[in-house]
């Protein structure tokens, strides 16, 4: 797709936005709109189907067919997929225990489930739970694989869809426990479904395909009749469930990076080409992704009744949006213009990993654990921590273009680096100003709900490393320990302080208390990310020695 | 502000300026001291013998070395909590006299650099305050060390507990001559997990005949029960059976704890009783096997429609019977008339939720292993000994009854939402505890820590009991910590400002 393709289908999205949300699905998709009981809440189809195929495939649409009509269509006819490779394995050590080759990624059910293998090694797994220790990366995989398998079986009877609600109680009744009238008019639906997707399979001409589509539609609508009439209370959800598709389809967080890399671009080239003209429209477009970004921040906020910030994915879409707002406060207050272009380059980094980690960074919504469900605390002490990370990660991005500074010349660019230490400085005192309360907040929140305020629990601890770190750099610099350099390699090596808070804690120890954020995968790309920035501090320090050497 | 902000300042095009700023700002932080500053150098001749004395303690290099120890101790606390767990994480890292060293250092560095700064200024006040705040909070740490309280509490529902167990061990001896009265003779606080006995170190406790050692610690290990037999005749029978049809194929254990002490095996619809037999039965399908000699056992089966025994013979070890339902056969495969209760126990690196540790007790050359919160019965020709090594359990003076216990779960799952206690109090009356919704009550507060459930349905909630006399200390250490912070950034605007106004004035 082309940049200016984008851009229009951007401004086309937005005016769609200030239509509001309760815009007409197109035809043939009201049935992405059905409301299903999954995972501990009412969501849509649409949504249910995504994170089915996410679990299953690794992706939320299978050879550009659409995640409902692939759930739908594994319910309907299981058999037609056994051969197909829908289910992804990425674990060496997994695919060897079955047999398979290591090129592949994505195997059939035959080739995984067809064989004795696969028991035995779910009793291994079975065997290793009953220990109660901790799984490794290898049982974690079988673990995931093993959720694969039950998640296909399961949408395949039927269980899983849960599209009615109870007369009385509150779990769903499920297309496998349907009465008899249910049942047929969920036949209906499927009849219709199949006839729609016979007409795209022909290729059909638009007249059929909209005749197909609405009585789909029709279909559905006569289907949420049935439904509703068991329990109009629980099915009356249609608010939230519009909200959660247009959140799906609109797919905020997207959009937003996009806009923030237009907007790098441009930042590049002021900082590079000092085209000074461009940094009006950089700024309108850093604006620009940023009222985006808070848009979908406040569509999440709607959907799960709380402040999103209980995950990995949800942090990093919160940090990104903390850095980008302070830099752009600190870029009003200076005008430095790199300040910016750290902030940009920064959010746009954290957009893109979470849009592009679903299985690493779950961006589904999930409901919370029971020491969470405090939306007070959840706010003033998550939140506070949270957001000091943003800055220190703004500290950080300025600390690259500042590495890159002292290539580029130190002579030349001595003004430019001061300004960024400045800038660097500024940050981190940010980031102290509310990683310090934030501790402390958190130390109440535990005292208050734990008993104690402080119990060495891991993630406590290194939140408090962290702020050590920096207060350590903080003070250095005002006793003159410090210089310029030093400043910009600290920006850098601390901030790994806070990647360990952060990821470190709940993705490699997987210790403590927090134990609800916990969650496995993509150590090498974070360590990597790491040292590389460690090892590009060493080769400008050393490359700025030899210089220093070559002078005297 | 610093030397990094000139380029800034370079609007106000004043090099001097800029330089006022930095001295200004690094004083108000007490980094350089007033003898630093050229006008006020009279202070430098004053300087007290306190001062002298203060001066190395208060230098920021060791500042930054106690900052940067502090991070280093900790992150390896935290990865020893996970490879081990949080225990281990204390015992070796945070309540070591390393991590109180570094602690007294920073409180000593944090006093001495105060004292440093004498006489303070006005621009002093928020490194006043910081520093001030973190002395309160590390007194208020201190404070709660050592006269604070944080056990937890396990409360049946429909039960009541006055016990908190926190974790502390004790080592208890107990004995008795008639095996019913017992008398403490030794409590003793030990630290296993530190400082574990060994064979050539063992605890040695001293008993009427002999004494009674503690030769070996096993920090975690896996127990499976075994039943052995004993030499004394002070022990109860244990037998083992197999209950089988085509249905079900069961083997258990019975052991009894005393001679003639019934013990029961329930399987539900029947039950199966070693011991004394009752001349009628309870109205429920009932085997009694009652021990008779060395080597056989008589049977009493009662059903559950009669009183009356419906069968009853005599069976040996190996020897069978049928009790008469649904095609049921009762095999004793074992039996012993002098039993004993040992554990198989298998070591592991790491601790799991299964792990438990043990201590190997010697008496008169046997040897034994006592799992901790458990006892174990040592026998001699007069008398008996009890062991227990076990959790410290301190009684709080009065009662918590839990009434009621309820788990709210996400809708269509088993996944807990929200989990509270109904509870009663004497003179308080009843209220509801919950996460985050503690209860505070004589000084004590009550947390709802966890739950534990049996076959999906809880069975009783986990309280954490904490009283903490440092915690005032603590949020006003916070509070002026805090205050600190804001000051540093209120009065720096307020010096730039007058500065400022100074310079147009001119």
């Amino acid at each position: 797709m082309t940049i200016m393709r984008r851009i229009t289908l951007l401004i086309l999205s937005l005016s769609f936005l200030s239509l509001g949300l309760q815009a007409e699905a197109k035809t043939g998709e009201a049935i992405r709109y059905l409301p299903i009981q999954d995972a501990g809440r009412i969501k849509p189809f649409d949504s249910f189907s995504r994170e089915t195929l996410e679990v299953v495939y690794g992706k939320t649409k299978y050879e550009g067919r659409k995640a409902h009509e692939i759930i739908l269509t594994w319910m309907l006819s299981p058999s037609a997929w056994q051969s197909r490779k829908i289910f992804e394995v990425r674990n060496f050590q997994v695919l060897e225990a079955l047999n398979l080759s290591k090129d592949q990624r994505y195997f059939s059910s035959d080739e995984l489930f067809g064989t004795d293998r696969f028991t035995l090694l779910r009793q291994e797994l079975q065997s290793k739970r009953e220990t109660k220790e901790k799984l490794n990366p290898y049982f974690q995989a079988l673990q995931r694989l093993e959720n694969q398998f039950f998640v296909f079986s399961e949408v395949a009877s039927g269980r899983m869809l849960k599209l009615i609600p109870p007369v009385e109680g509150d779990g769903w009744i499920s297309v496998a426990d349907f009465n008899e009238a249910q049942q047929a008019s969920f036949l209906e639906l499927t009849k219709k479904f199949v006839a729609l997707i016979g007409v795209v399979a022909q290729g059909a001409n638009s007249a059929d395909l909209d005749k197909a589509g609405s009585d789909l539609d029709t279909a559905v609508g006569q289907f949420r009749e049935v439904a509703k009439a068991n329990n109009v209370a629980a099915y009356s959800v249609d608010t939230h469930i519009n909200t959660e598709v247009h959140y799906n389809d609109f797919h905020p967080f997207r959009w937003a990076y996009i806009v923030y890399l237009l907007a790098s671009i441009l930042l590049l080239l002021v900082w590079t080409l000092n085209k000074d003209q461009l940094m009006k429209p950089a700024w309108f477009l850093m604006i620009l992704g940023f009222l985006i970004h808070t848009y979908g921040f406040g569509l999440r906020t709607y959907l799960m009744g709380r402040p999103p910030v209980t995950n990995m994915y949800e942090t990093v879409v919160w940090v990104s949006w903390g850095t980008i707002l302070f830099s752009v406060i600190l870029e009003k207050i200076y005008k430095f213009r790199f300040i910016l272009l750290a902030g940009s380059l920064v959010g746009l980094v954290c957009l893109i990993v979470a849009d592009m980690a679903p299985v690493v960074l779950d961006p589904s919504l999930q409901p919370l654990e029971p020491v969470l469900r405090s939306n007070y605390w959840l706010t003033i002490h998550v939140m506070t921590i949270t957001i000091s990370y943003a800055a220190f990660f703004l500290a950080f991005g300025l600390g690259d273009l500042g590495l890159i500074y002292y290539l580029r010349g130190e002579e030349k660019n001595r003004e430019k680096i001061r300004a960024l230490v400045t800038a660097i400085y500024r940050s981190m005192q940010i980031g102290v100003m509310f990683l310090a309360p934030g501790i402390i907040l958190g130390g109440i929140w535990a005292d208050y709900s734990w008993g104690r305020f402080w119990g060495w629990d891991p993630k406590e601890t290194w939140a408090l490393i962290a702020l050590l770190g920096y207060l350590a750099v903080l003070h250095a610099r005002l006793g003159g320990l410090v210089k310029d350099f030093g400043m910009i390699a600290c920006a850098i090596v601390t901030f790994s302080l806070v990647i360990m808070a952060w990821y470190g804690v709940n993705f490699v120890l997987g210790a403590g208390l927090h134990s609800y954020g916990f969650g496995a995968g993509g150590i090498e790309y974070v360590s990597g990310f790491v040292a590389v920035h460690l090892l590009f501090v060493i080769y400008v320090y050393v490359y700025r020695r030899g210089k220093v050497a070559k002078l005297s | 502000m610093d030397s990094a902000d000139i380029p800034i300042k370079n609007r106000l095009k004043q090099k001097v300026l800029s330089h006022l700023l930095v001295v200004d700002d690094m004083t108000a932080h007490g980094i350089i001291s007033d003898k630093d500053w050229p006008p006020l150098i009279d202070c430098f001749n004053n300087k007290t013998l306190m001062k002298k004395i203060f001066k190395p303690l208060a230098s920021l290099k060791l500042a930054v070395v106690v900052i940067l120890s502090i991070g280093l101790l900790t992150a390896i606390g935290t990865f020893v909590e996970a490879k081990y767990d949080a225990y281990a994480a204390k015992k070796l890292v945070y309540d070591t006299v390393w991590m109180y060293g570094i602690m007294g250092f920073l409180a000593i560095n944090l006093i001495a650099v105060m004292v440093d700064r004498l006489p303070w200024k006005r621009r002093h006040i928020s490194f006043i305050f910081a520093h001030i705040g973190i002395l309160m909070i590390l007194a208020g740490s201190v404070l709660t060390m050592q006269y604070g309280l944080d056990g937890s509490m396990r409360v049946g529902i429909g039960e009541e507990n006055n016990m908190v167990q926190v974790a502390n061990t004790d080592l208890v001896v107990y004995s008795s001559f008639d095996g019913d009265r017992y008398s403490k003779v030794l409590e003793k606080e030990v630290d296993f997990f530190l400082q574990p006995p060994t064979e050539k170190n063992p605890l040695t406790i001293p008993a009427f005949e002999g004494e009674i050692k503690i030769v070996d610690y096993a920090k975690y290990v896996v127990p499976s029960r075994r039943v052995v037999a004993s030499e004394s005749t002070k022990t109860g029978a244990g037998l083992r059976f197999q209950v089988q049809n085509s249905n079900v194929n069961e083997v258990q254990w019975l052991v009894q704890r005393k001679p003639n002490q019934l013990a029961v095996q329930n399987f539900g619809p029947a039950q199966v009783y070693l011991g004394i037999t009752p001349p009628k039965g309870s109205g429920a399908n009932e085997i009694y096997l009652t021990p008779q000699g060395k080597d056989q056992l008589k049977y009493t089966v009662f059903h559950k429609d009669s009183e009356k025994p419906f069968k009853t013979g005599v069976v040996k070890e190996g020897g069978s019977f049928e009790p008469g339902w649904m095609g049921i056969q009762f095999r004793v495969l074992r039996y012993l008339p002098h039993a004993m209760e040992d554990w198989d126990l298998q070591p592991l690196e790491h601790p799991t939720p299964l792990t438990t540790s043990a201590v190997k007790v010697v008496f008169n050359g046997k040897e034994q292993w006592l799992l901790m919160n458990d006892m174990l019965k040592l026998f001699t020709d007069k008398g008996v000994y009890l062991l227990t090594y076990a959790n410290r359990r301190i009684d709080i003076g009065f009662p918590l009854r839990l009434k009621e216990f309820t788990v709210d779960r996400y809708q269509g799952t088993t996944r807990a939402m929200a989990y509270k206690s109904q509870v009663a109090v004497p003179d308080f009356g009843e209220t509801e505890i919950s996460m985050n919704e503690p209860l505070k009550w004589k000084g004590l507060t009550f947390y709802q820590a966890s739950f534990q459930e049996e076959n999906g349905k809880p069975v009783a909630s986990v309280f954490s009991v904490n009283q903490d006399p440092g915690r005032f200390l603590k949020y006003l250490g916070s509070l002026v910590m805090t205050l600190g912070i804001i000051f540093l950034f209120y009065f720096k605007r307020m010096d730039f400002l007058a500065l400022k106004k100074k310079e147009q004035s001119k």
